[in-house]
């Protein structure tokens, strides 16, 4: 569905990635995880075209109306309520008006906020807003969902919840997702491939890990599977020995 | 009575009425010279006069056209000029120099021009006006669309949204918020407008009104039309002020 390679990006003549291969099949969920200034977020922003590659390809199965982008900030139009942001992307891809804003309706309750309809950000808590984020890109049906640590913000008990409900919804929809994050026990908890980038610039693959706990997944049970622990302690000793190496080479 | 006083407005009033007591006494005991500082009573006299006589109508008239007219164009002209050199980076080169050049100097001293341009009647106040409120509006459009938050405009994008899309729901609303910020500034810029090219050359409006108030050494006549002016421009900071509030409705919910 998704194959980068080769992929150099950068802000300036100095790449930030450089020779990055990955691959995310139908129905996969794949996490990228690294040390900070990485190039983490810069990968999905070559994917979405937001980013202009140094070099490189991103070859897509999918037309680009098939793809959703979960940000860090959940970047609702403030001047829009809860509906008219979820009715928005649906807008753009031609229904009308009265019909976009119905289904707007139903995935804002699909997503619990169906009496928050008529509030605009503002007035919703950071929760509610992810949500409203989450329904505005599940409502456009993606078939690859890219998303950028979406949610870094969040209190553990409500990241934990939002993610749960995210997780059962991708795998009944069989999505392919790409998941960047720096938090490891996410990473296990939701992936089916976690690839690990060494410390930036000129950042790449460090390691590839296939994750092999059985779908679908409960957030809090898969900590209890054998292979939790050791996976972790696989990952941190990646991304430590990255951190190292660049420590060293600096 | 204290917790009446607690409320802001009611304080403002006490405060301007304690003020216009003391004046009035002071006035009355002779401790002010009624030639340069008249009583308050005196003024109220000659502003009741002007509308009791009907002679201030014809002046209000010729004021508020100049300064409503040069408002509105001022308004268009400054968010027409706005988005086009925001979002054409070549006009831009033409535009932005030309604005930032009016806006360094004082814009009144374009009023004697208008006047040989388009002659002592409407048209070269409502020029000064637009002038004053079209630079002013200029930059506020300007910088809303290059300050325009950037993940709105990602977020827009990534939904499918193109440029139309992008200016209809990210920068419209973005520089809308901008523009009403400036709207209180812009409407005492039209004001001065009008009233500073009827200062220049006129044969009416407050503005010819105040030069003859002080060619003929007439403080309360001057003083009259002072308050008149505030006042006037107090009711039309309201009426920006509601529009405001229901134009950026997200922002006061």
């Amino acid at each position: 569905m998704l194959r980068v390679r080769n992929l150099s990006v950068g802000y300036g003549a100095e790449p930030v990635l450089e020779g990055i291969d990955l691959e995310v099949k139908t129905g996969e969920f794949a996490s990228l995880i690294g040390p900070s200034g990485s190039g983490k977020t810069s990968v999905l922003r070559a994917v979405t075209r937001l980013l202009q590659p140094l070099a490189g390809r991103v070859d897509l199965d999918l037309a680009p109306n098939d793809i959703g982008f979960l940000f860090q900030d959940d970047a609702l139009l403030p001047w829009r309520t809860a509906r008219q942001n979820v009715a928005l992307g649906l807008r753009i891809r031609g229904n009308a008006a009265k019909e976009a804003e119905d289904m707007a309706d139903h995935w804002l309750g699909r997503l619990g906020l169906e009496v928050f309809g008529d509030r605009y950000p503002r007035q919703l808590s950071g929760g509610q807003r992810k949500r409203v984020a989450i329904a505005q890109v599940l409502a456009l049906r993606p078939k690859l969902l890219l998303m950028d640590e979406p949610f870094a913000s969040l209190d553990a008990i409500v990241r934990t919840r939002i993610t749960q409900e995210l997780l059962a919804w991708v795998e009944q929809e069989h999505m392919a997702v790409l998941l960047v994050t720096h938090d490891l026990e996410e990473a296990i908890s939701v992936s089916d491939v976690v690839y690990v980038l060494s410390q930036g610039p000129r950042a790449g693959i460090r390691a590839r890990h296939e994750i092999p706990i059985p779908r679908p997944r409960n957030l809090l049970e898969t900590r209890r599977d054998p292979c939790f622990a050791p996976l972790l302690t696989t990952l941190w000793d990646d991304l430590s020995a990255a951190s190292v190496t660049d420590d060293s080479a600096q | 009575m204290k917790r009446l006083l607690d409320h802001t407005t009611v304080r403002r009033v006490v405060a301007l009425l304690l003020l216009l007591a003391v004046w009035e006494t002071a006035s009355r005991l002779n401790w002010l010279d009624p030639f340069y500082a008249p009583a308050p009573s005196a003024i109220g006299k000659v502003l009741f006069s002007l509308f009791a006589e009907g002679q201030i109508w014809t002046h209000l008239e010729a004021t508020f056209s100049a300064a409503i007219l040069g408002l509105v164009a001022g308004l268009a002209l400054g968010i027409v000029l706005g988005f086009v050199a925001a979002l054409m980076p070549l006009l831009a080169q033409l535009i932005e120099p030309v604005m930032i050049l009016l806006n360094a100097i004082p814009r009144v001293i374009l009023a004697p021009l208008f006047v040989i341009w388009l002659g002592i009647e409407l048209a070269s106040k409502v020029a000064l006006a637009l002038i004053l409120v079209a630079v002013l509006i200029f930059f506020a459009v300007y910088s809303g669309i290059k300050e325009v938050d950037q993940r709105l405009v990602e977020r827009v994008r990534t939904l499918g949204g193109d440029r139309r899309v992008l200016i209809r729901e990210v920068y419209v609303p973005s520089v809308t918020a901008w523009v009403m910020g400036s709207l209180k500034v812009a409407v005492g810029f039209a004001f001065t407008g009008a009233i500073v090219g009827e200062f220049v050359a006129s044969s009416r409006g407050l503005g010819y009104l105040l030069q003859f108030a002080q060619s003929s050494y007439n403080a309360a006549l001057t003083i009259a039309l002072i308050t008149l002016i505030m006042a006037f421009v107090i009711v039309l900071f309201a009426i920006s002020e509601w529009l405001e509030r229901r134009l950026l409705r997200w922002r006061y919910v």
